[in-house]
């Protein structure tokens, strides 16, 4: 019975010390943002990192602004959540060009003032880039990459989506990304396999698009469904030939990995920084936003960290041993496939977007 | 007005006041809101749910998700009793570290664990390497990517859950009665099945309760280790909240498997109106059949006593003693096979985060420690496992005090309030922890708390206590009533008789409740990232972006040193006894004397 005493006492006195310190915290109110102070969602990792060396400390030099970046992605349940109840808490957000344009079209963003931009920087930026509600950065691709111990340089591998699907000549384990997401899939990949041409392939054809998949569908070994899942399964060498997001793959290759990237037919995909609507510093955002796009500060950040600039002058500030490593390099660029993200928010008569139909067919395939 | 609340408070259903006001004001007020969203209020219409029964992918995966559900759970449960009673039926050092084992995996983070899974089972993995190193395969097996997989990664994670219940139920219940239902001649079988077993159903139910509705929002686990069709519901409902968010949809889907969960938690008998069995009268009236049942057994014994006394017990015992050496050792096995199961994947976790590679590897190629030295030298990670065990250890105050009081106060209640009240306090654990989510911060918004880390304790308290009261209440159902009587019957108050009578005898239920509170809030990552207005880091919410981005082992080393926690906990336990074991010992001689 002593024992349970003094275990009892010894429990009362640890945690009756950790309460006092927790509750002493929690009254504390709200972290509070003196006006003008800008809120950032910046990403995380080594991109977060990036961010910060070549866009937010430069920019608080320039300007005196102060920005509190935050290493972490926002999505459209918590801007929608945010400008709705009229607690905005972010400033700029970094989001995918999927959800930039679903925010765009329930009316959740500031318009980007482009009247406060250079000339030479706004004519740096390509079309795609530049968009009322928001402004591109960076650019990404999802990649055929190899295990060169499976598929080595100087043997027959399959180049293009067609010789993926060709199972009997290329035997191996493969992968390719979940269609889950709906905005992200192999769509473009299935039908470029059965055929059509990389300029004719929007509108996507849903139903080729699954009777392509069903070919695929009993050698693929692994749907994944996030960056991080692709990059470990590489590492682990666990695959032979499959789909992966560019970067992930380049990060293993720097490291010495037997992984090798198929430029051809790439699919290129980009994200946006937008402003949610009615935030307390919108003109200092602006600015954050204008920042972003100029080509002196895109080139800063591919030093420390390789993605495809948005500003086609950010090219000309960089190494060719880098300008190499990038989905936007000229010569990848001509056979690569620019995903058509407009398509994808497009409203039927059913009052569904085509990325909503793409969820519910896909959920009904996988389960057939 | 004065009269009015002592008289509420007097009252069983009063004690639940505090744990139904943070749950409505939290929670309860935006999720009714959201219902009639779904509902398309004010113009009432049922379009929502009939567009998504019109869909036959819906209907199919809300069958799957159910039965996924209820496999896992009877895994669990197959697994989880036996080795709750054989630690119940070790000695108190033995049991303490047993249960440490037990708790030990549930803080390794989920998605760590998930990535030890798949480098043990996956197609170049553990398993496959061995055997084929050996012989005994020429390819490797596909032991990934495929339902079984995704039940061997959701027992792992659930079997502490259904234990600790368990252990809690079982440690109440009086060894005396199925000692005495031996000694008239019941078989250890019959003994155990007639005796020991009914008494333990609370237990059980609680266990199985909350395994099952865990598993009906799992869905990071069958992604990452099931393969294409292992799909669930909060698939789905988790792609519709990334792409559109159309907040009438998700309710829909999310009041769909509320229903679905409160229909087959009610067809299985799992409700907890029958868990705790005995309301006010019942209780009384089981009592006496007890008694006389007890004064029964005292007169068969006796009269056994007589004549053949002698005789049975020496042969009893005899036989006794072969018995238990056979299921000793059978139990042994049992417990070490469920321990390794339990613990290989943190094993490998700690391996990993000695690694000195820019991945996760396992076997790591070299070794090092600058995964522990990125852990303690950045600021941010430390800044967020501090605000993480602040949060934590408010939430587990806060939800176990009103939690159990709720539980206390239920107990006594009418059996239909009390199962509808029951269910209304675990709504935060049954629905979609997404749409939870998204109550808890309509909720915070107008108490004007979201960035706050007093908002973050109250959104996560929601669903903690839940789970305090599923625990306490199973620990009370066992619970004789009597012995407080005994003490008001001597004089002592209310609070008195609470404090001096029943929370002694309810601790265990109490402490497992707290424990699990505390973890619930430590692993907590959909609703924090929500309500936390993207200015407060906790320890999850920092993993989970470091999990997201760049699988580096320094996951692997938090994990690591997460599960340290209760062995240091052990190691302290531990010495005190000794000491007080030496004062034992000191003194006994001065008795003597």
């Amino acid at each position: 019975m002593r024992s349970w005493i003094n275990r009892r006492r010894f429990m009362q006195a640890t945690s009756s010390a950790i309460a006092v310190g927790a509750l002493s915290s929690i009254v504390r109110p709200a972290s509070a943002q003196s006006p003008g102070e800008l809120r950032v969602t910046v990403g995380g990792g080594d991109v977060g990192k990036a961010t910060i060396e070549a866009f937010v400390k430069p920019f608080e030099a320039e300007t005196g602004i102060k920005v509190t970046p935050i290493t972490d992605d926002s999505n459209v349940t918590a801007i929608e959540l945010m400008v709705k109840s009229g607690n905005v808490t972010l400033d700029v957000c970094a989001v995918g060009q999927g959800t930039a344009l679903t925010l765009d079209r329930k009316g959740l963003l500031e318009k980007i003032d482009y009247s406060i931009y250079k000339k030479e920087e706004l004519d740096g930026l390509y079309d795609f880039a530049k968009k009322p509600f928001g402004v591109s950065w960076p650019v990404y691709s999802y990649n055929m990459v190899y295990n060169t111990e499976s598929f080595p340089a100087g043997k027959p591998r399959p180049k293009t989506w067609a010789e993926f699907w060709d199972v009997k000549k290329f035997p191996g384990v493969r992968t390719l990304v979940s269609g889950e997401g709906g905005s992200e899939g192999p769509w473009e990949e299935a039908l470029l396999a059965d055929g059509v041409p990389a300029d004719k392939l929007y509108p996507l054809d849903i139903d080729r698009v699954f009777r392509s998949l069903d070919k695929i569908k009993p050698h693929i070994r692994k749907w994944w469904s996030s960056g991080s899942e692709i990059q470990q399964m590489l590492a682990d060498k666990a695959i032979d030939v499959g789909q992966s997001y560019d970067g992930r793959a380049l990060l293993l290759v720097d490291q010495g990995a037997p992984i090798e990237i198929n430029r051809n037919q790439a699919k290129l995909q980009w994200d946006f920084f937008v402003i949610p609507k009615g935030g307390p510093n919108v003109q200092n955002a602006q600015k954050f936003v204008e920042f972003i796009s100029r080509a002196d500060r895109q080139a800063a950040f591919l030093k420390t960290f390789v993605v495809g600039p948005t500003n086609r002058n950010a090219v000309k500030l960089i190494s060719d041993e880098i300008a190499r490593k990038l989905p936007t390099y000229p010569d990848y660029m001509q056979s690569s496939v620019l995903m058509n993200s407009e398509w994808y928010n497009d409203v039927g008569s059913d009052g569904l977007t085509n990325t909503e139909r793409l969820i519910q067919r896909w959920n009904e395939w996988i389960l057939q | 007005m004065m009269k009015l609340f002592q008289k509420l408070g007097r009252m069983p259903i009063g004690l639940t006041i505090p744990a139904f006001a943070i749950l409505l004001v939290v929670f309860g007020i935006p999720i009714v809101l959201l219902f009639l969203a779904s509902i398309n209020a004010p113009a009432f219409s049922a379009t929502n749910y009939l567009g998504f029964f019109a869909q036959t992918a819906n209907v199919r995966v809300l069958f799957q998700t159910i039965e996924v559900s209820v496999v896992a759970t009877s895994i669990c449960l197959i697994v989880g009793y036996p080795t709750a009673y054989l630690i119940v039926a070790a000695s108190k050092s033995v049991r303490i570290t047993l249960i440490a084992l037990v708790i030990i995996p549930y803080l390794t983070s989920g998605l760590a664990r998930t990535y030890a899974w798949i480098v043990i089972l996956g197609d170049r993995g553990v398993i496959n390497n061995l055997l084929l190193q050996l012989g005994v395969i020429h390819s490797p097996l596909q032991l990934i990517y495929n339902t079984m997989a995704v039940y061997i990664g959701m027992v792992h994670i659930m079997l502490p859950v259904m234990i600790l219940p368990l252990v809690s139920a079982m440690m109440g219940i009086d060894r005396s009665l199925t000692a005495a239902a031996r000694s008239m001649g019941a078989r250890p079988l019959t003994a155990f099945w007639r005796v020991f077993f009914p008494l333990s159903l609370p237990g059980v139910r609680a266990g199985s309760l909350l395994v099952f509705v865990f598993c009906l929002g799992f869905y990071i686990t069958p992604a990452a280790l099931g393969g294409l069709r292992d799909a669930m519901l909060s698939t789905f409902i988790a792609a519709q909240v990334k792409n559109s968010f159309d907040i009438s949809r998700i309710a829909t889907s999310a009041f769909i498997l509320l229903a679905i969960a409160v229909a087959v938690l009610f067809l299985l008998g799992l409700d907890l109106a029958s868990a705790q069995g005995r309301t006010a009268t019942t209780a009384w009236k089981s009592w006496v059949v007890r008694i006389s049942k007890l004064d029964m057994l005292k007169r068969y014994f006796s009269r056994f006593s007589d004549s053949y006394r002698a005789k049975l017990w020496t042969t009893q015992l005899y036989q006794a003693g072969d018995d238990s050496r056979l299921s000793n050792i059978v139990g042994t096995m049992f417990v070490l096979l469920v321990m390794v199961y339990l613990h290989s994947p943190g094993l490998i976790v700690i391996i990993m985060s000695f690694s000195s590679g820019t991945f996760l590897e396992f076997p790591p190629s070299s070794i090092s420690l600058q995964w522990y030295q990125t852990f303690f030298g950045d600021p941010s990670w430390r800044g967020a496992a501090w605000t993480s065990i602040q949060i934590g250890v408010a939430v587990a105050i806060l939800s176990t005090i009103v939690g159990t009081l709720a539980a206390y106060g239920l107990n006594r209640t009418h059996p239909r309030l009390r199962s509808f009240l029951t269910m209304t306090i675990l709504t935060p654990v049954t629905i979609p922890v997404i749409v939870v989510a998204i109550a808890s911060y309509y909720g915070l918004v107008n108490l004007g708390l979201i960035g706050s880390r007093t908002g973050i304790v109250l959104a996560q308290s929601t669903g903690a206590t839940g789970i305090v009261v599923v625990i306490v209440s199973a620990t009370l159902a066992n619970f004789d009533r009597t012995l407080e009587r005994a003490a008001k019957s001597m004089r002592a108050g209310p609070l008195q008789t609470f404090w001096r009578v029943t929370l002694p005898l309810i601790r265990p239920g109490v402490i497992g409740g707290a424990v699990f509170a505390f973890l619930h809030s430590f692993d907590e990552v959909v609703i924090t990232n929500l309500v936390s207005g993207y200015s407060i880091r906790t320890l999850p919410l920092k993993m989970w972006e470091n999990i997201r981005n760049q699988i580096d082992p320094t996951i692997a080393a938090v994990s690591s040193l997460l599960m340290l926690v209760p062995v240091l906990w052990l190691i302290i336990l531990y010495l005190t006894w000794w000491r007080s074991r030496l004062r034992d010992h000191r003194s006994r001689p001065e008795l003597e004397t």
